[in-house]
């Protein structure tokens, strides 16, 4: 029997962490995969998701973003998912995004590696709009 | 391959008039495969017995534990093979960074706790870390994989000659979000259970006094009912009673158990709450016969 469609048990934590949480925050797998992200998120991303379901990448970046101050998109690289991902340690970063109404929000991010018995397995990204509260 | 309870009770022994029917010993269960040798699932106060009706075997006798809580390993002192030279004992378990297997067993057998330490042991006893993959012993396919309990913690499904067992003891699939629900890639342990000839399941408290225990590891009644239907096993072993859970109070909820799983849309003969003694032999992917009606026997 192939035991292969089973979500590593920290991740499958890890989102009902999140789903338990009111701070906005997704859940990306080892290669970038966006795997889920929790009703508060959907609220800023305008949209819930259980609508937008999983998301490579290339769909997450190409709908919500990040931007810089002046709408250029931001490095794969520099992000906080991007350096979590890639250098297994945690990435902060402020940045814009754009919600499916098309409408941006400012935000801080911080990204955190999810490292298990079996080693990495993905990540968490908590963010905060911070527009609301500086304007 | 043949099951065999030998300790259904979770947290600590429950020995005394209370409990002399369901058993008052902690976890323990051999699986007989198809060649005749044995594999025993957890080492707690049931194993005890065990030891001493096992009749001694040229071959290695493998332990697989789901996790290293005092319940699961108590019995490993008094275990009789253990003190045998000739035999030959291989302990599985849960890797963890902290330590190794053979450590962090070695710190129940050691002073002040018992008064043999560890290379004492007079039989041949290896420790494997047991990875979240799968592996052979003798005819069986096992495989493990980390479920949601406190702790590094294993389940197992063994797999033998058309059949498979899960045992899945200590287990909170349920925390945090509705097995109803969820999708199948989000509920641990699912792959371990789908279609199981027989699932071994953690089933510590009722509805009512689950929500006084949220995250401690253990599953509501509904929880292992709706994780044994939604995953297809042939027969669900509701299993790690409580140790406040007296004869009469598991009956009840035995007769509860089997009236939900009926509204669930399976048989009455599907479910059961695990005895000490409880014996089921499993072919061809169902449970062949029903020993329990056959072989009665007085509890120990």
């Amino acid at each position: 029997m192939e035991l292969s469609s089973h979500r590593p048990i920290e991740l499958i934590l890890a989102r009902n962490l999140l789903s338990s949480l009111s701070t906005p925050a997704f859940l990306a797998s080892g290669p970038g995969e966006i795997i889920f992200y929790n009703e508060a998120a959907g609220g800023i991303l305008g949209q819930r998701f259980e609508e937008t379901g999983k998301l490579s990448p290339q769909e997450w970046t190409n709908t919500f973003g990040p931007f810089d101050e002046d709408g250029e998109p931001i490095p794969l690289e520099q992000q906080p998912l991007t350096i979590a991902l890639r250098a297994n340690r945690p990435g902060h970063a402020v940045y814009r995004i754009r919600s499916l109404s098309r409408s941006e929000r400012k935000i801080e991010a911080s990204a955190l590696p999810i490292v298990g018995i079996d080693g990495f397995q993905g990540a968490m990204v908590f963010f905060w709009p911070v527009d609301e509260v500086t304007e | 391959m043949k099951v065999e309870v030998w300790g259904a009770r979770g947290s600590i022994p429950a020995p005394g008039p209370e409990t002399t029917r369901y058993g008052g010993n902690t976890s323990c269960i051999e699986i007989t495969l198809s060649d005749g040798s044995v594999v025993v699932l957890d080492a707690g106060t049931g194993i005890r017995n065990l030891g001493i009706a096992l009749r001694p075997t040229e071959q290695p006798l493998h332990i697989l534990l789901t996790h290293l809580h005092l319940d699961h390993i108590q019995g490993l002192m008094f275990f009789a093979p253990l003190f045998r030279p000739e035999a030959e004992v291989v302990i599985w378990g849960p890797a963890s960074p902290e330590a190794s297997l053979r450590d962090r067993i070695a710190r129940y057998i050691s002073a002040p706790l018992t008064p043999v330490e560890m290379r004492e042991l007079p039989c041949q006893v290896s420790f494997r870390e047991a990875e979240t993959t799968e592996w052979q012993i003798g005819p069986a396919r096992i495989h493990a994989a980390s479920v949601a309990h406190r702790g590094p913690t294993l389940g197992y499904r063994v797999e033998d000659d058309g059949s498979s067992v899960c045992y899945i003891p200590d287990h909170e699939p349920g925390l945090g979000a509705s097995l109803a629900e969820l999708e199948e890639e989000w509920i641990s342990g699912f792959d371990l259970a789908r279609k199981a000839t027989l699932l071994i399941h953690d089933s510590q408290y009722t509805d009512d006094e689950y929500p006084e225990h949220l995250g401690w590891g253990h599953s509501p009644l509904s929880d292992a009912l709706v994780l044994g239907q939604r995953t297809g096993a042939e027969r669900l072993l509701l299993f790690h009673h409580d140790p406040l859970h007296s004869d009469d109070f598991l009956d009840a909820l035995s007769g509860e158990a089997t009236a939900r799983w009926q509204d669930l849309g399976g048989r009455s003969d599907q479910v059961e709450l695990a005895t000490e003694r409880r014996e089921l032999e499993l072919r061809a992917g169902t449970v062949a016969s029903d020993p329990r009606r056959e072989t009665a026997q007085p509890p120990l």
